[in-house]
């Protein structure tokens, strides 16, 4: 009974530190976020301090505020969301559901874009997009993001229509409704719940990306992701500020990712399942 | 006679049947083509052209710095490449970090998938709590880490290392920590999928096996090995697959942190074609390198493939 009582509370001391090891990054930030830039510096680290939103009102609305950065990754992933579901939901649909040649090739084709290297197809976007005067746009961000945005999308959806019944369908086409109409009165609201968790990954992944906003943006079009950067430096690092930076990043995915909770594995793992046969 | 009436008029339901599917599937693969084109349209400038674009450009010598000697070199860039201590040692570096950090996240995740099974009451803590590495922006975990957990004499994992006696240790300027550090970052944020989405399968094994096994006085260890791990094993090699995938091609975990250094400690192959192409914005031997690393990541994933496949 002792040695299992033992084995207990050494599998909770375990399980506590990784809960505690993933935690504690999020969390020390929330702290010191709420710091002066004092107390923020003080060794020992503080633990009990009295919280200000200082730092908070300083980001924002201070000198070198990161409120147009804030608007612009807002901007970036909304525009994002929106053109990649306006492309992705139909053709998610046709891949689910129509016979067509090549069915098997275009759905390979999809899973295999999103095999490219970042890194690869950055430097034919920054020639192209520096010639068209594309770069430091959002015309030009959102463009080059749907280059991960849309497999990811057409991926997941695809899945979500697979589950709809056929008969839905041919009811519909027995009372004489179009194609189209079939699937926007019929087809779409079934699937309601699929493209809203869609577009909570597609806006996160956009909100997320780091590489092609380093490369394409500039003093106009520039994502917090990016702009965090101006808060360090060699010289002296402005924690509190930094803090409350990467809090503000933090928050709208954080959100987002405790309220698509449940769906969470099926997003990470889109694409995946595919390819060896379905399930 | 009746009969003969009877196929007659068959036939010719048939063949007028048949003529209407013909139409609809024609008018099928039309409504399919028109529902495709514009992702397709979008996919294809954003990823295939780029592709035969950056091929293109890997065969040029393209230098904004020095843009007089620029012109067509052929293979040129392939060729220096082979001889550039810094493209294998980066390549080198690319490896150990994905090994390092695929093995860890698999070994952590599905140790602690099995823990967080067999208990009663706190399992919904793990699932909210492992929510939150992985929604982050790997950007935002990596100025996180290398500010607030390890900048030295400031950084919680340096307070510790000196409580511990160990003294304060500059952990992302010597070489070697570096690379210690920035796979524990990566480890660190993504572990949780793994997890994840081992608990999820293991959430979804049938019962009564481990049932019949316990009739059978089967150890824990038996159990594990000749139940659990066979039944998981096509997650686990999903996992190691995307995981390799998301490891060879990290950028934005490394890029904040050490930016590739010190010296070139921590440059992947893929953070090494970066700062060629855009630091030392010498394009075209920067396309080679990111062709070299697609080629990479083709042949890696070719034989996870065929490991999925293999019994």
């Amino acid at each position: 009974m002792n040695a299992k009582r033992i084995r207990f509370l050494a599998l909770l001391a375990i399980s506590l530190v990784f809960l505690f090891a993933w935690a504690f990054p999020v969390f020390w930030s929330v702290l010191n976020s709420l710091k002066t830039d004092r107390d923020a510096l003080a060794y020992p680290p503080k633990l009990f301090f009295s919280p200000t939103l200082e730092a908070y009102r300083d980001v924002l609305f201070g000198s070198g505020s990161i409120l147009p950065n804030l608007i612009s990754s807002m901007i970036i992933s909304v525009g994002t969301t929106i053109v990649t579901m306006l492309m992705a939901v139909p053709a998610a649909y046709a891949l689910a559901r129509l016979r067509f040649r090549a069915k098997k090739f275009a759905g390979f084709y999809v899973l295999a874009t999103q095999m490219l290297p970042p890194v690869g197809i950055i430097i034919p976007y920054f020639l192209v997009l520096r010639n068209i005067g594309w770069i430091d746009t959002y015309q030009g961000i959102i463009l080059i993001y749907l280059s991960f945005s849309l497999p990811f999308a057409i991926w997941l959806l695809v899945s979500y229509f697979e589950d709809i019944p056929f008969e839905m369908e041919e009811a519909a086409y027995l009372d004489g409704a179009s194609r189209m109409r079939t699937l926007w009165r019929i087809i779409i609201p079934q699937v309601r719940g699929g493209i809203a968790v869609t577009v909570v990954f597609v806006f996160l992944n956009a909100w997320n990306e780091f590489l092609f906003a380093v490369v394409l943006s500039g003093n106009t079009v520039r994502p917090v992701t990016v702009a965090m950067f101006n808060f360090v430096s060699v010289e002296q690092t402005l924690w509190a500020k930094l803090a409350a930076v990467s809090v503000l990043a933090m928050l709208p995915v954080v959100v987002l990712g405790v309220v698509a909770q449940k769906h969470i594995v099926k997003g990470l793992t889109v694409g995946a399942v595919k390819g060896g046969g379905r399930r | 006679m009746a009969t003969v009436a009877t196929t007659v008029a068959d036939t010719a339901t048939a063949i007028v049947t048949n003529d209407y599917g013909r139409v609809l599937a024609q008018r099928e693969r039309r409504f399919a083509a028109a529902l495709l084109a514009p992702a397709f349209l979008a996919l294809m400038a954003t990823t295939t052209f780029p592709l035969l674009f950056l091929v293109w450009t890997s065969a040029f010598r393209m230098d904004l710095a020095m843009p007089f000697s620029n012109g067509f070199v052929g293979l040129e860039n392939y060729k220096t490449l082979l001889t550039d201590d810094r493209f294998w040692s980066s390549l080198v570096v690319s490896l150990v970090y994905t090994g390092a950090t695929v093995v860890l996240q698999v070994i952590i995740g599905l140790a602690l998938a099995l823990l967080v099974m067999d208990m009663k009451r706190g399992q919904s803590w793990f699932r909210i709590i492992a929510i939150l590495p992985v929604v982050l922006s790997p950007a935002v975990v990596g100025m996180i880490w290398r500010t607030f957990m390890l900048a030295p004499e400031f950084g919680i994992v340096d307070f510790l290392a000196i409580n511990a006696g160990l003294g304060s240790k500059n952990w992302l300027g010597d070489p070697f920590l570096a690379m210690v550090s920035v796979i524990a970052i990566h480890t660190w944020q993504w572990t949780p999928f793994a997890f994840m989405v081992l608990l999820a399968s293991l959430a979804a094994l049938p019962e009564d096996i481990y049932e019949a096994a316990r009739l059978d006085r089967a150890t824990a260890w038996q159990r594990f090995r000749r139940i659990t791990l066979p039944l998981l094993r096509p997650a686990i090699v999903m996992v190691i697959i995307m995981r390799t995938m998301v490891a060879l091609t990290a950028f934005a975990a490394i890029f904040t942190v050490t930016g590739g250094g010190p010296g070139t400690a921590t440059e992947i192959l893929n953070l090494y074609a970066y700062r060629k192409s855009f630091t030392e914005l010498s394009i075209g031997y920067g396309s080679a390198l990111a062709v070299a690393l697609l080629i990479v990541t083709i042949l890696i994933s070719a034989v996870l493939f065929a490991m999925r496949r293999a019994k």
